[in-house]
């Protein structure tokens, strides 16, 4: 299988994923009932669907390292830090059904994500990391494109989207049952 | 127990999802593959090794120019005698950079670099409004990697209409060691004796790159 197949796989599951965020967000503005149907549906698979996000990314960026050969910036480094340890965390978590897991991922994601929107502005926007091209690897390369604006930092920026979306909808789940006021209660949602 | 038994729809609902989700996953997947192997059928756009030459072994004589101070200090480089460069161009013709023949601005440039990128046209408008006449321009094509964007560096420089004579770097980028390159885009001032009288990287505004004129006259 070929690197361009790869890499368009990845956009294109970028790109649903980004469309499912979309659509919780705009789920979350709507009506209550509205709300409670989706929390009520994927509630239940928060953790799993946190845990398989972050897998697939974790697995998405070794494959573009290890296999493609683009080399990591700095800031891909600082993103898979967050992403990587996320994704063992969320796996065992899930596996365990604990929900107290989001007081551990939720900082490293949403900081994986802010640094994934600095990325970002970076590819767009180069001057914003010095006025010339560090010969090693600078984070304004931008390795590959995809649709006009499917690159490698915005595909790390909705995979913590995705993440945090479904951490949301798992806290809000778990809530609904019980106050999960602490690991132990929250310990029986899955 | 907190986990108490969900209504019957609400479990379907939750399996539902679960299930499109990994068909969906499955089907973006084939969709990739289809996409991608009606490309593979046609010739590869980045082989263009028929019709030019990006990378070519380069010669240097002399000694090579030790990289520019990290921190704002003068640069130890100038008043060295910059190295002569021999090589290839896109067209496979012979370049060389021979300093000493006339004031001369070699310029090192990178097709992936966004600052190249943004540089090349402005030294375009530049170079046709006059601001380096009296000084030879030459260029670098260095940092050559097929596998990163803009490639070719030929068709770019091309395509934005730069005319300079311009020398393919090795493989090794053995010319942009040779000038102490450390940043893209890089410029190297060299008077008509052959010393090096400025060096300066990244993107120049007119009025720093018409210093380097005048500093390549001195």
């Amino acid at each position: 299988m070929s690197i361009d197949t790869v890499t368009l796989f990845f956009a294109l599951l970028a790109i649903a994923l980004q469309v499912a965020v979309v659509a919780l967000m705009l789920s979350a503005a709507a009506g209550r009932s509205v709300r409670s149907a989706v929390v009520d549906t994927i509630g239940p698979i928060a953790l799993w669907a946190a845990a398989a996000i972050a897998t697939v990314c974790m697995a998405g960026s070794l494959y573009l390292s290890e296999v493609a050969k683009f080399t990591p910036c700095k800031l891909c480094w600082y993103q898979r830090i967050a992403m990587y340890s996320s994704a063992f965390l969320l796996v065992i978590a899930a596996a365990r059904r604990d929900g107290a897991v989001r007081r551990f991922v939720g900082p490293l994601v949403v900081i994986g994500g802010l640094i994934s929107g600095y990325h970002v502005l970076l590819e767009r926007f180069p001057h914003l990391e010095s006025g010339a091209c560090d010969p090693a690897n600078p984070c304004s390369l931008i390795w590959f494109e995809k649709f006009g604006y499917i690159t490698i930092p915005v595909m790390a920026l909705t995979g913590f989207a995705g993440v945090i979306a479904a951490l949301l909808i798992h806290r809000a789940w778990a809530g609904v049952g019980s106050p999960a006021s602490s690991p132990s209660q929250e310990s029986r949602h899955g | 127990m907190a986990n108490a038994p969900q209504p019957a729809p609400k479990s379907r609902r939750t399996l539902i999802v679960a299930v499109v989700s990994a068909v969906l996953v499955v089907a973006l997947g084939v969709v990739a593959v289809v996409a991608t192997r009606k490309d593979s059928s046609s010739s590869d756009p980045t082989d263009v090794s028929a019709v030019s030459i990006e990378t070519g072994d380069v010669t240097v004589t002399g000694a090579e120019l030790v990289r520019p101070p990290d921190a704002p200090a003068i640069d130890p480089a100038i008043g060295a005698k910059a190295p002569a460069l021999n090589g290839l161009g896109f067209d496979g013709s012979p370049v060389s950079i021979t300093p000493g023949e006339r004031p001369t601005i070699v310029m090192f440039v990178a097709h992936w670099c966004p600052h190249c990128q943004r540089e090349v046209p402005q030294v375009v408008k530049w170079l046709a409004a006059g601001v380096a006449k009296g000084v030879d321009m030459k260029a670098v094509a260095t940092s050559t990697d097929a596998k990163l964007p803009n490639y070719p560096p030929s068709s770019w420089l091309a395509g934005e209409g730069f005319t300079v004579p311009t020398l393919v770097d090795s493989t090794e980028s053995t010319a942009a060691s040779a000038y102490g390159l450390d940043a893209f885009p890089y410029f190297v001032a060299v008077d008509a004796k052959g010393y090096v009288t400025k060096r300066m990287a990244g993107e120049l505004t007119e009025a720093q790159f018409t210093d380097l004129v005048a500093a390549a006259k001195a």
